[in-house]
């Protein structure tokens, strides 16, 4: 066990904390993970990032989603995540796109466009996680109310953004058709 | 040597390094086929049309299968800092993989130590994992959209997910992508030249916007996945040829547009159906090896 954080900042940058309510939670989930072959370790966090209990696990925090869900598995009780730099918040903020018959929405750099008729996916674009392909493929041509959530079978912070994307598009789609 | 590397959606593909061909629909790597999609099979099949029309040898590959669980970005990387001294490539062009600081501080540091360096062109996963290494400025060449230029001109951000939000406020208004490019340099973390894509492509040199390109405009492409990557992939295929760095970012940025025209791109069509055109495009453009 490891009760520093790392003292290279730009090693910190890439890295985010799960902080819980009580030690033993702490304790738990670190060896949820590394049985699932994260990397992971635990830490005492600084002051400002303590919420509850005094250990934090320190993931890569681009894995988050997957962390989540994994926690969400095995029923880990956490509080939340946060990175180790910056503002703490992920984006929230979507963008929509009319095009002539589909609708495109943006949440932070992934976009997912959809047939304004029939509620089927047409296309996805951007991101830069390997997951992102993946996910394309298995939603394009699939109707909104029939694909599965990007945060199902993703793994990233790439996939989280598409996962917001994918849910406006679906309340989109339930408005209009309603 | 124009070496690729990146990921694609097959989990259980193993690491391969090999001559790319684009097929269509497809790419061929050695013995494999693999649908050419959003990203890395876009990117190089997007270079293999430049290096085609060029008569120019293809791209080689470093291709594996990776989901989203970083094991395949991870030996690809590590299998990138044992053999770089041997493969000596003219043009490196690091693109889809899961972002990784010390990973990407080992194939820099590993860069370094080669008698040849490479230009350096890095996209998608590997451009978040060099900013965030505090590595950018080793790299020649980034890609991004204006969403991703302002994750570059966050100075705490790991990833575009979690850039401040007025940030990415400023890049739904493209004409803040020149304050955004600026600040990115002061901060180090832009490389040589970036190429912003978007409705206006910008293309910057040191923190300065030099050109910018914006006709023909078809706003579909937007919605299209893989048409950054089709962006980079000839880029790198250019400045392979010997093309300077700018030209070549001015040359693709309005071939990719007229690809798209030619094509008659809606939001449904596909990236292949685009990259199917470039020799055409090149053709019209007059361009010469």
């Amino acid at each position: 066990m490891e009760f520093t954080l790392s003292g290279d900042a730009a090693l910190t940058k890439d890295r985010g904390l799960v902080v819980f309510k009580k030690v033993e939670d702490a304790i738990i989930a670190e060896k949820v993970l590394k049985e699932a072959n994260y990397q992971v370790r635990l830490v005492a966090p600084p002051p400002t990032f303590r919420m509850g209990c005094d250990l934090a696990v320190e993931i890569n925090l681009v894995e988050q989603l997957s962390v989540e869900r994994l926690f969400s598995e095995k029923g880990v009780n956490y509080l939340k995540v946060t990175p180790l730099k910056g503002g703490g918040e992920l984006l929230d903020i979507v963008k929509v796109t009319n095009f002539k018959e589909a609708t495109m929405v943006k949440a932070g750099n992934m976009k997912l466009t959809f047939d304004d008729t029939t509620g089927i996916i047409l296309n996805v674009s951007g991101g830069g996680c390997p997951d992102i392909p993946y996910l394309s493929v298995s939603l394009i041509g699939r109707k909104l109310t029939e694909a599965p959530r990007p945060r199902e079978n993703g793994f990233t912070l790439c996939a989280m953004m598409l996962d917001r994307a994918f849910v406006e598009c679906l309340e989109l789609w339930r408005k209009r058709a309603s | 040597m124009m070496l690729i590397c990146g990921t694609v959606p097959i989990e259980n593909l193993p690491l391969t390094l090999g001559e790319a061909k684009f097929e269509g629909e497809s790419l061929s790597v050695n013995n494999f086929k693999i649908p050419c999609t959003q990203g890395t099979t876009a990117m190089t099949g997007a270079a293999f049309s430049v290096t085609d029309y060029l008569k120019l040898d293809p791209p080689q590959v470093l291709i594996v299968g990776d989901t989203g669980r970083g094991k395949g970005s991870n030996s690809l990387y590590e299998y990138l800092i044992q053999r770089l001294g041997v493969l000596l490539p003219d043009v490196l062009v690091l693109h889809y993989c899961l972002p990784n600081i010390a990973l990407m501080r080992s194939l820099c540091e590993s860069i370094r130590r080669s008698s040849k360096r490479p230009i350096m062109v890095a996209d998608a996963g590997s451009m978040y994992g060099a900013k965030a290494a505090g590595l950018a400025t080793e790299f020649d060449i980034f890609t991004p959209d204006p969403c991703e230029m302002g994750f570059l001109a966050d100075p705490d951000a790991s990833h575009p997910a979690y850039i401040n939000k007025h940030l990415f406020e400023a890049n739904a208004n493209e004409g803040k992508v020149p304050e955004l490019v600026a600040t990115a340099y002061q901060l180090k973390s832009a490389p040589k030249l970036l190429l912003v894509k978007g409705a206006v492509d910008y293309i910057a040199r040191e923190g300065k916007v030099i050109d910018t390109v914006s006709e023909p405009d078809i706003p579909e492409l937007e919605a299209i996945g893989g048409t950054g990557d089709t962006i980079t992939g000839m880029v790198s295929a250019f400045v392979y040829a010997g093309m300077k760095l700018h030209e070549a970012a001015k040359i693709c940025a309005t071939a990719n547009r007229m690809a798209g025209k030619l094509a008659q791109a809606e939001v449904a069509t596909k990236v292949w159906q685009l990259i199917t055109q470039f020799p055409v495009v090149f053709e019209q453009m007059k361009i010469r090896g």
